[in-house]
């Protein structure tokens, strides 16, 4: 009777599942781009190369929202610190305009290298001139970018004089003096990273650093990556949270008002089922099963269309990384959904269960 | 031996806005184990409001009301729904089928509802007692008036009620199938000793009865 009925209302039928299938998408779609943004940036981080990461006192390990630069000097104290084979300085810039909440890295090539092992460039070479920059290629992809192209960064125009494999740092680089320049940061930077002759003196490297500059935010590469979650960056749960809130109130209200409006038409069904001696657990359970199965249908299309849309938003955005579904987050998602459905129908189903038989058989 | 039905002094009143509006004025009514019941009377009398109290789909206001030896009055909502599932049958001069299940899956719905699951060997008795074994695959829009009245009188005796109640069985039908569907519930009476009350206007349906009582005014004129 419960596929019967999802059957003989098409319209009804398909409006819920595409609630329930949007609802879906929307959950694991918000959370595969935060979660990508997140881990993309960590990756790149790490792909860097260095072990510890130094940064001047209540800099935040989102570099996008990192403060006053320090003098370039400091590096030259870590770099005198036992076991440290190379340290390289990096001054953020910000350019909103074009390129989000993503940091241009102003860079020392030489000193660059010996801590990342250099660039790959696929085609062009380092920078020749002060205005010259280096672009990754996904950049360069979703840009349509190519050597030789000029890119207005900063409010200035730079020559791209290379393009260079994606996963260390940024997505743009340009020369470390440059950037002090723009930003009149002349002799300073905003992070050093710093890499050990050998990882295994990466605790005593760091202890060092600790002690020769008391107060900055000195983090290893893996107490990095493991900050590097929703947890730990301000208000991207909380957007999270409301973008699922969101979600689940599309798919609560479509389920609501499609149940709702079926249990008033089928009043007179509901009747018939009270005079066969159908109980209240029985008419309460028919249209909760109901709800549910338009759920369930509404959770494997959700899959679908997210996976869908994912490969979209990759092919129409290359620089944009979004995270493939994870079985917890699809999970999570299908009992969001299912939740968020079966809460729907419990009004009209309980409004049903309460019918009088009379009024129900009487009604037209 | 206990009738099947007793009422006594059975009242229903209904509150329509501010306004009492009294269905039954005090019922006094035995019906015995096995009997074919007609009950007749104009329109407004009562006689659809005494079918759903002794079906249990609603309550009387006051009086007392037996049916096979359940005090209705002692019973709560539940209760009552407990019962009819068990024990009452009904069928509607509408015919009350399903729309969106076939004839088949109509009168299995009752058996489901019972909770007894499906019986087959009744099914396929009861099918071809009514004459509706090859329609059984058929949606109640491609059944004609009569078929789809035998469709509802075999859900209504699927689960062997003791009593069916019939609201008008025959109010819908023309002539050819009034008289096959009167000529079934007489067989169920008959061949099963199946209790059976029904409310007719037809005085040729209330003929097939053993004992017809007439209601005027929510009470019991004549019987």
């Amino acid at each position: 009777m419960i596929l019967v009925n999802v059957l003989h209302r098409p319209i009804r039928t398909v409006v819920s599942i595409l609630a329930v299938a949007i609802e879906v998408v929307m959950v694991l779609i918000v959370v595969g781009l935060t979660t990508g943004l997140i881990n993309d940036a960590a990756r790149r981080t790490e792909g860097i190369g260095g072990d510890v990461m130094v940064q001047p006192s209540g800099a935040s390990f989102m570099f996008s929202l990192s403060s006053a630069p320090v003098p370039i000097k400091v590096g030259d104290r870590l770099a005198e610190i036992p076991h440290v084979l190379a340290v390289t300085p990096v001054l953020f810039q910000s350019d909103l305009s074009t390129h989000g909440l993503g940091v241009i890295f102003g860079i020392d090539i030489p000193s660059w290298n010996r801590v990342s092992g250099g660039f790959v460039y696929l085609s062009g070479g380092p920078f020749q001139g002060p205005m010259d920059v280096l672009v990754d290629d996904w950049y360069a992809k979703a840009n349509h970018v190519k050597v030789g192209s000029t890119l207005s960064l900063l409010s200035q125009t730079f020559h791209v004089s290379g393009i260079v494999e994606h996963g260390k740092g940024s997505r743009l680089f340009i020369p470390l003096a440059t950037a002090q320049e723009l930003s009149s940061s002349h002799d300073k930077a905003s992070i050093f990273f710093v890499k050990c002759t050998d990882p295994g003196y990466t605790d005593d490297v760091e202890a060092a650093i600790q002690h020769l500059l008391p107060g900055w935010e000195i983090h290893n590469m893996g107490q990095f990556m493991s900050m590097m979650t929703s947890n730990n960056l301000p208000a991207v749960d909380t957007f999270i949270n409301a973008m699922i809130g969101l979600a689940v109130s599309i798919g609560f209200l479509v389920i609501f008002l499609s149940m709702y409006t079926t249990i008033t038409e089928r009043t007179r069904e509901i009747g018939i089922l009270k005079s066969l001696g159908a109980s209240k657990g029985y008419i309460l359970s028919i249209i909760l099963k109901e709800a549910s199965l338009l759920a369930v249908i509404g959770i494997a299309a959700g899959y679908i269309g997210t996976a869908l849309v994912r490969k979209v938003l990759i092919e129409s955005f290359p620089t944009l990384y979004v995270e493939s579904m994870t079985s917890g987050w699809a999970a999570k998602a299908a009992i969001l959904a299912l939740m968020g459905a079966l809460i729907g129908a419990f009004y009209p189903a309980l409004r049903a269960a309460r019918l009088d038989p009379v009024d129900a058989l009487a009604y037209e | 031996m206990e009738p099947i039905i007793r009422t006594e002094d059975l009242k229903k009143i209904y509150r329509i806005g501010k306004v009492d509006v009294p269905a039954l004025r005090g019922v006094n009514l035995i019906v015995d184990e096995g009997e074919f019941l007609a009950v007749v009377g104009p329109s407004g009398c009562g006689k659809s409001t005494l079918l759903h109290i002794l079906g249990g789909l609603t309550g009387p206001s006051s009086g007392r009301v037996l049916v096979d030896g359940n005090d209705f009055r002692a019973m709560s909502d539940a209760d009552r729904t407990r019962f009819r599932r068990h024990k009452i049958g009904f069928v509607f001069q509408r015919f009350n089928l399903l729309p969106t299940l076939t004839a088949r899956d109509n009168i299995a719905l009752a058996q489901s509802i019972q909770g007894n699951g499906f019986n087959p060997r009744r099914f396929e008795q009861v099918a071809e007692m009514l004459g509706i074994a090859q329609k059984l695959n058929h949606r109640p829009y491609a059944l004609s008036g009569g078929e789809q009245q035998r469709v509802a009188i075999a859900r209504a005796v699927i689960c062997e009620p003791k009593i069916l109640l019939a609201d008008e069985p025959t109010g819908n039908l023309d002539t050819e199938n009034s008289q096959m569907v009167l000529s079934m519930l007489r067989t169920l009476n008959r061949s099963f000793r199946q209790t059976i009350l029904m409310i007719t206007h037809n005085p040729e349906a209330a003929a097939v009865a053993d004992r017809t009582i007439r209601m005027r005014d929510g009470r019991v004129v004549s019987a």
